[in-house]
């Protein structure tokens, strides 16, 4: 099973995970490029995400992109320690985001699941908001992001 | 009393409810704010009726859209 983890086979969890979530809101802050192409670029068709109990499918994960979009002004992914098993990771992270009317940080237990060629297929999260950090580096501004040359390729169209 | 329920897209998870629920308190009249995020729900009890300007224009500034 190891050898068809394509895209986090030999890839440090923790990179990969800070990579997704990073190149992910880039392609979303950047361009107008529709965000049902974005979602599906990084997320298989059948993604489930489970978030404090709320159940987001692929409808409503593009719903979400939209305001996300609209308003997100810089997010930054803090993550603390990963571990990967087989197509599976389980990571700690703080998202620090910022938005034309308010700035936090939000701390995440993540464990997902990653089809072979890098997409999300499943994904549970327990979040807890932490205040800001007054002397912390503020969020890098998403759309001056770019993905690392060692990131998994996701931009080919969905098999 | 008036009770309205509002469908509102693009909610996910409690930090969204939270977003909507901080806005929608802000409009004048308004007493308790209760999302549904599985739903896309948001149940507003005011003093009386609400303008759904102000509602629509409290739930664009939280970043979320009212269909």
């Amino acid at each position: 099973m190891v050898g068809e983890m394509g895209a986090l086979d030999g890839t440090d969890p923790k990179k990969f995970i800070t990579d997704f979530f990073t190149s992910f809101m880039s392609d979303l802050a950047r361009g107008d490029e529709d965000p049902t192409v974005i979602v599906d670029r990084y997320h298989t068709p059948d993604i489930v995400q489970v978030a404090d109990g709320n159940l987001m499918d692929r409808a409503k994960l593009i719903a979400h992109t939209r305001p996300a979009r609209k308003h997100q002004t810089g997010a930054r992914w803090e993550v603390h320690e990963a571990i990967a098993d087989e197509d599976r990771i389980a990571a700690r992270y703080t998202l620090h985001f910022q938005t034309s009317k308010r700035e936090g940080s939000v701390d995440v237990h993540f464990f997902g699941q990653f089809a072979a060629d890098g997409r999300m297929r499943r994904a549970h999260m327990l979040t807890r908001s932490v205040p800001a950090k007054v002397s912390g580096a503020a969020p890098a501004e998403v759309s001056s992001e770019s993905s690392p040359p060692e990131a998994p390729d996701r931009r080919q169209s969905p098999a | 009393m008036t009770v309205s329920s509002y469908r509102v897209i693009g909610m996910a998870c409690g930090h969204c409810a939270g977003f909507v629920t901080e806005e929608i308190e802000r409009i004048p009249g308004v007493t308790t704010v209760a999302v549904d995020v599985e739903r896309d729900t948001v149940t507003v009890t005011s003093d009386g009726p609400l303008d759904i300007a102000e509602v629509r224009a409290a739930v664009e500034e939280a970043g979320y859209e009212l269909p």
